[in-house]
């Protein structure tokens, strides 16, 4: 079996993988990071999104393979230690997340949406922003109210990039 | 209070957002086996021979079970006549029913041993709509106790004096809606991990599911082993909605293969199966006549229900029920109703338990008439409902003692909200706005026990708290109020409460979150439980403190100057056993009664909620498509525990009943499922949907735990209604089938205005051929050749591509491709085609490592060289300011996340969206010969072809080739006799087929120069954000400074099996000034000169018009 290596949340990781191996599959069952989600495997639903060389991207239709020397962040690897990512925090602040599964792709994609936008986004901006991500659960009333709330805790944090023009 | 009634967020949070919440798809155990189920092809068919002897002896198989290993007869136990069995027993009623199950090592190995389960059917003859299965003669799917063929049950009611009530009348407002069967789609598919301790003969099961009680009852009684061998274990539930309030088939199905292997074995449902296999929200046909007197008061309501059923009972009776009981108890005060249900058998996947259980489709008719009746006493239907509405303190026609009913306060607050007044007397063609209401009970006496809750509350010696309930929370946030409520009556820190649910050792007797009864049953099971729990502490503090009055706070029990920590009276107590102290109690709702079943009469409720929800629309008529731009709700639910969970079941529900009534749709054909996938099911993304906004009303209800309410469901119930008022409001079109689909705007406006096309196809020869075998299509053709193709359903799995090539350069990239290989790129397309099926390639060869197809740069001429690798998001990015229309479309295609890997090649070759070819039907494109095409009879309102469709009705699906083709683009392709380059316009051979060989490679695409000045845009209508064109424009042009335009050009997308280019038009368009009205009148001559739609797709062509009016306009305002 080929070997693909890549960075994960900070740390190396190097396997042999089957090649039709999904990106998804290998978080989940290669390094039993579980937090990334699968709903629907056809890249329609977001719950499986991560952080690819700081670009957001659907893990589940991606081959493992395909990623050898990549620079990855999932949903785990997003705190700092114990202390929560403030777009985490904001998810709480305002119960943007209902059952939770597609919270871990929310986030990711949130964190994303920030990182080309800015830390002040309109929620317009969210909401087209965030079309790749479905919820059934809270109406996204919530979930936009966070990100939006996430979007400038980061820029005080100093966690965002720069502001876009 | 201090915690009860606060937002507080939930206590959960932190697992949720960070990944180490745990679902059953997450839990790894050693030897875990996979579960797959061999499933039925056929909707209706006798099974004439079953063998697994050979499945049983492939490698790594570990248990093949079919319906054999069950005790004989043994049947689902709901309600109605028990009628499912576990596996098929020498019938199966419905495509995808259950006919055996493996366990095996792997998936691959599970997979092979259900292709080698022999089982040859009998197919019989089978009703699939409610129409059919009432026609006389109908093939009938069971035997069933009522004197109608197909009938499973009738339920009648007969409330009140509707005689009377209809004598007084003076007006009547009547009309037959429909309710389309929905999916719950919880974000989490069905999953479900079963261990068998053979040892103990006990059943473990960790499964996703908000009615353990139920799951637990019914894997007992279908293993024949007693309810105490079943035990539930906790873990996380990615959503609900009605879909796990009973047990589903997979939880037994998976158990029986854990007690035939005795090992462990996880059946995950892929999301196909999550939609095509479990049961729906009951498609309802309710016909209904409302009866008002001279004043306007509602006084008689008369209905008639047909609810399908699909192939087996499940909760078809109760929903029922529940539907007519909403008449029964209704926001207004009629003097009478009658009502009648009927269960019609269908053989399709049942319906089963979905948030608002028979009233949200009962409650479409409703609101419907009412603003019927408004219209026709020429009063505002706001006022009109406010007038009829129900008041505090009522007994209801069907019994129902309502306590608090402030229907009237949440009409008010949406009026306000919504500005509704001032929207009333501003009229805008297009806009519109309406409103709805609904009601819902909190929790129903429907079974023994039903109205009892126990709670345990453990008080540790360290001072933490833990609450025991034997419920589960899905996601409403259960969890957090009883928290809550156990921080407020102990006087501890939040911080400090823990709850432990679902684990059916250790918990106490509830059964479960349906019926909204969360809040009403849990919380007074909690609140007695920590009552309890705080009087017992208490007592122990009073020898300590030395006082007889004892108060706790913070943690403490404190009389005077004197206080102890809590966990310090556990631990002096010689109550408390092993450090903890543990209060059990039981809560019994004594003012509910069950109904009598045979009228329905009876208080089963201990109060009601009510709301009413109003929204604003705009109407495309140009496009048909319907677009809330804002939305109130109010509900009326007492005190709430946690507004923000209140608030988060609002929005949740309201915009699951906007998705209800806009798009989600379930459309089968043969009995199998058209739209098993989020590509062909749309539910509302974020961006079409606005921000709900949700109104707390109402006060404090007597019966509730402190003063609450329910209000899960009845957020569903108004929506449609509200929404199909406001389409009224803006167009004068009443839309009574739902969900309000552009196809279905689009067509009311022709017929009001008397538009007919005609396509003189007498005329065209060439479409001769095709018209006669469409003629014969519907005559037997269709049937014969369907039934030849009919074969084994099984799950998907991908298959291997033995390798994984990655080239750096074109040529090298070129030696790699043959027959068996295919290319990828960003893999959004590919990897779905290979998933589903449709390409199984040995190799592929990835070119994200070939520089040459990275460029975006421009030649001598002027033009821009595109290379094929380049993303979606990079292309919109660098060419915004030159080529605008481009990136306009690439602005449409699906998602920032796809746009950011997809490439321009990709979406160029990218495979058809035909929605019976994506999904497994053996059409002509799958099986070649002489399969039929599956969209000629079935649905193709949408993703079909209305003209130039041949053999396959499909459309080339990429937004960029329409773009492309009107910019006069040139495709560059490679390959191993060199380079050749195509025009655009001659690049697609077929429905997202192309002159790409399979041995040749798309290296990039020509803009020619002149295409970076002209002015241009491109339109496109779809269902959802994110979703394929069901029709496209691109339209550009040189417009001079007089506004005349040259070099017209004008092509249409998802039309035609290619995009077609309006030849005609564009050269009627030159050197003229164009304006909206001009372009749709020679694009419709044109249109009706070429098209030859399907019988229900010519609308496409009013909407295409619309596009191109839309551009037309834009362009005229830069």
């Amino acid at each position: 079996m080929p070997t693909v290596s890549m960075t994960v949340n900070g740390k190396l990781v190097k396997a042999d993988v089957d090649p039709r191996t999904l990106l998804v599959q290998f978080f989940r069952e290669n390094l039993r990071l579980t937090g990334t989600h699968v709903g629907c495997d056809t890249s329609q639903c977001g719950a499986c999104v991560v952080h690819v060389n700081g670009k957001a991207v659907k893990s589940c239709t991606a081959l493992a393979l395909g990623f050898d020397g990549a620079e990855i962040t999932t949903i785990e690897g997003l705190a700092n230690g114990t202390q929560l990512h403030p777009m985490q925090e904001a998810f709480r602040e305002h119960h943007g997340l209902q059952c939770g599964f597609c919270t871990p792709g929310m986030i990711m994609t949130a964190v994303d949406i920030v990182n080309r936008k800015g830390n002040n986004l309109e929620e317009h901006t969210i909401r087209e922003e965030l079309e790749g991500n479905i919820c059934r659960c809270t109406g996204y009333h919530n979930i936009v109210k966070a990100i939006g709330a996430g979007a400038k805790n980061m820029g005080k944090a100093g966690g965002a990039t720069q502001a876009a023009e | 209070m201090k915690v009860v009634g606060s937002r507080v967020p939930a206590i959960d949070w932190k697992q949720r957002t960070s990944g180490t919440f745990v679902y059953a798809g997450d839990l790894d155990f050693n030897n875990l086996l996979v579960g797959r189920i061999l499933r039925s092809p056929h909707a209706h068919a006798r099974i004439r021979k079953l063998d697994t002897n050979a499945a049983r002896a492939m490698p790594g198989v570990r248990a093949v079970i079919t319906f054999a290993d069950f005790a004989p007869g043994t049947r689902y136990l709901h309600e109605g006549s028990p009628d499912r069995p576990p596996l098929a027993e020498g019938v199966v009623r419905f495509v995808g029913q259950e006919v055996a199950a493996v366990a095996a090592e792997t998936a691959e190995q599970a997979q092979a041993a259900l292709r080698a389960i022999v089982v040859e059917y009998d197919p019989l003859p089978a009703a699939l709509t409610i129409d059919q299965a009432l026609k006389g003669g109908a093939p009938t799917l069971h035997k069933r106790p009522t004197d109608t063929p197909n009938v499973s049950a009738k339920l009648k009611r007969d409330w009140g004096d509707p005689k009377g009530g209809r004598v007084a009348s003076s007006k009547v407002a009547e009309g037959t809606f429909w309710f389309s069967q929905q999916s719950h789609i919880s974000m989490e598919a069905s999953v479900t991990v079963a261990r068998w301790d053979g040892d103990a003969n006990k059943m473990h099961l960790w499964t996703s599911t908000h009615a353990p009680y139920f799951v637990r009852k019914e894997v007992a009684h279908i293993l024949s082993i007693p309810m105490s061998q079943v035990v539930l274990h906790e873990i996380g539930i990615g959503g609900g909605f009605g879909s796990k309030a009973k047990v589903s088939e997979h939880e037994a199905v998976v158990a029986a293969l854990a007690r035939a292997a005795g090992e462990t074995v996880r059946i995950a449902f892929t999301r196909e199966e999550e939609f095509a296999f479990t049961k729906t929200r009951h498609g309802m046909r309710t016909w209904m006549r409302l009866h008002a007197d001279a004043v306007g008061r509602v006084r008689t309501v008369d209905a008639h229900i047909l609810s399908d059923n699909g192939a087996y009972n499940h909760s078809g009776v109760s929903v029922m029920m529940a539907g007519l009981k909403s008449l029964g108890l209704s926001c207004y005060q009629p003097d009478g109703v009658k009502a009648e249900a009927w269960l019609v058998d269908t053989a399709k996947q049942p319906g089963g338990q979905f948030r608002g259980y028979g009233g949200t489709q009962v409650a479409f008719a409703l609101e419907s008439l009412m603003d019927d009746l408004a219209e026709q006493f020429g009063e505002d239907p706001l006022r009109y409902r406010i007038k009829n509405a129900i008041k505090d303190d009522t007994t209801t026609l069907s019994g129902a003692e309502v306590g608090t009913a402030r229907i009237v306060d949440c009409l008010e607050a949406v009026r306000t909200a919504i500005n509704w007044d001032f929207e009333k007397l501003n009229r805008n063609y297009g806009y519109g706005v309406g409103v709805a209401t609904g009601v819902h009970s909190s929790g129903v006496y429907n079974a023994p026990d039903s109205n009892r809750s126990d709670g345990a509350i453990d008080v540790f010696n360290n001072g933490m708290v833990r609450v025991r309930f034997g419920g589960a929370d899905p996601g409403t946030g259960q969890k957090t109020i009883l928290a809550q409520i156990a921080a407020e009556e102990l006087s501890v820190d939040l911080a400090n409460v823990s709850v432990m649910m679902i684990d059916t050792e250790q918990t106490p007797f509830d059964m479960g979150a349906w019926s909204s009864r969360g809040t009403h049953y849990g919380g007074h099971a909690i609140r007695k439980a920590a009552k309890t729990a705080a009087e017992r502490l208490r007592r122990l503090a009073i020898p300590i403190v030395g006082a007889e009055v004892v108060r706790l706070d913070d943690g403490f029990a404190i009389a005077g100057d004197k206080r102890v920590a809590i966990g310090d009276l556990v631990r002096l107590s010689n109550e408390a056993i092993d450090g903890v102290l543990t209060t059990e109690t039981s809560y019994v709702e004594n003012s509910v009664v069950q109904g009598d079943p045979k009228t329905g009469y009876g208080n089963a409720s201990a109060s009601y909620n009510y709301a009413a929800h109003a929204a604003r629309v705009f109407v495309d008529v140009r496009t048909g498509k319907v677009t809330v731009l804002d939305y109130v709700a109010a509900h009326d639910v007492g005190t709430p525990i946690n507004p923000l969970f209140v608030e988060g079941q609002i929005s949740g529900g309201a915009v699951m009943g906007i998705g209800a009534a806009l798009g989600e749709e379930m459309i089968w054909h043969e009995g199998k499922l058209v739209t098993p996938s989020y590509m062909h099911y749309a539910p509302p993304r974020a961006a079409d949907v606005p921000r709900v906004r949700s109104i707390i009303v109402g006060e404090s209800d007597p019966k509730g735990p402190y003063g609450a309410k329910a209000v899960g469901e009845c957020s569903i119930n108004p929506p449609p209604a509200a929404i199909a008022n406001a389409v009224y409001d803006a167009i004068g079109i009443r839309i009574t089938n739902l969900p309000i689909t552009p196809d279905k705007i689009i067509n009311a406006i022709a017929a009001k205005e008397q538009r007919k096309r005609h396509f003189g196809l007498w005329r065209r020869p060439d479409r001769w051929w095709i018209g006669f075998v469409r003629w014969l299509y519907p005559r037997g053709l269709f049937a014969f050749l369907h039934k030849r193709q009919v074969k084994a359903v099984t799950p998907r799995l991908v298959h291997h591509p033995r390798s994984l090539e990655a080239p750096e350069t074109i040529s090298s990239a070129i030696a790699l491709l043959n027959e068996n290989s295919a290319i990828i790129a960003g893999g959004s397309d590919l990897q779905i085609q290979r998933r589903n099926n449709i390409v199984e390639p040995a190799r592929l060869v990835s070119i994200i490592n070939i520089s040459a197809l990275q460029m975006i740069e421009s030649d001598e001429s002027g033009g821009v060289l595109l290379g094929a690798g380049v993303t979606l998001a990079r292309l919109a990015e660098q060419l915004q300011s030159s080529h605008p229309m481009l990136v306009n479309a690439i602005e449409q295609i699906a998602t920032p996340q796809i746009r950011s890997i997809a490439t321009l090649g990709g979406n160029l070759i990218q495979s058809k969206r035909c929605w019976f070819y994506q999904n497994d039907f053996p059409c002509f494109k799958r099986q070649g010969g002489l399969a039929p095409c599956y969209a000629i009879t079935g649905d193709h309102r949408f993703y079909h072809a209305a003209m130039g469709g041949h053999r396959c009705q499909a459309v080339t699906p990429s937004d960029t080739a329409t773009a492309l083709v009107a910019m006069g683009a040139v495709a560059i392709i490679a390959g191993p006799r060199g380079e050749r380059r195509v025009d655009m316009s001659s690049f697609y051979s077929g429905p997202g087929e192309t002159v790409v060989a399979k041995d040749e490679l798309l290296t990039g695409v020509w803009l020619p120069p002149a295409s970076a000045q002209r002015k241009g845009a491109y339109e496109k209508l779809r269902f959802s954000q994110g979703d394929f064109a069901i029709a496209s424009v691109a339209l550009t042009a040189d417009i001079d400074a007089s506004g005349i335009w040259k070099n017209v050009h004008l092509v249409i997308g998802s039309i035609g099996p290619t995009p077609w280019q309006a030849q005609k038009t564009e050269a009627r368009l030159e050197n003229t000034r164009v304006t909206a009205s001009i372009v749709r009148a020679e694009l419709d001559r044109e249109l009706n000169l070429v098209a030859d739609p399907l019988e229900h797709n010519g609308w496409k062509l009013d909407a295409a018009c619309g596009l191109a009016e839309i551009i037309v306009d834009r362009l005229a305002k830069n």
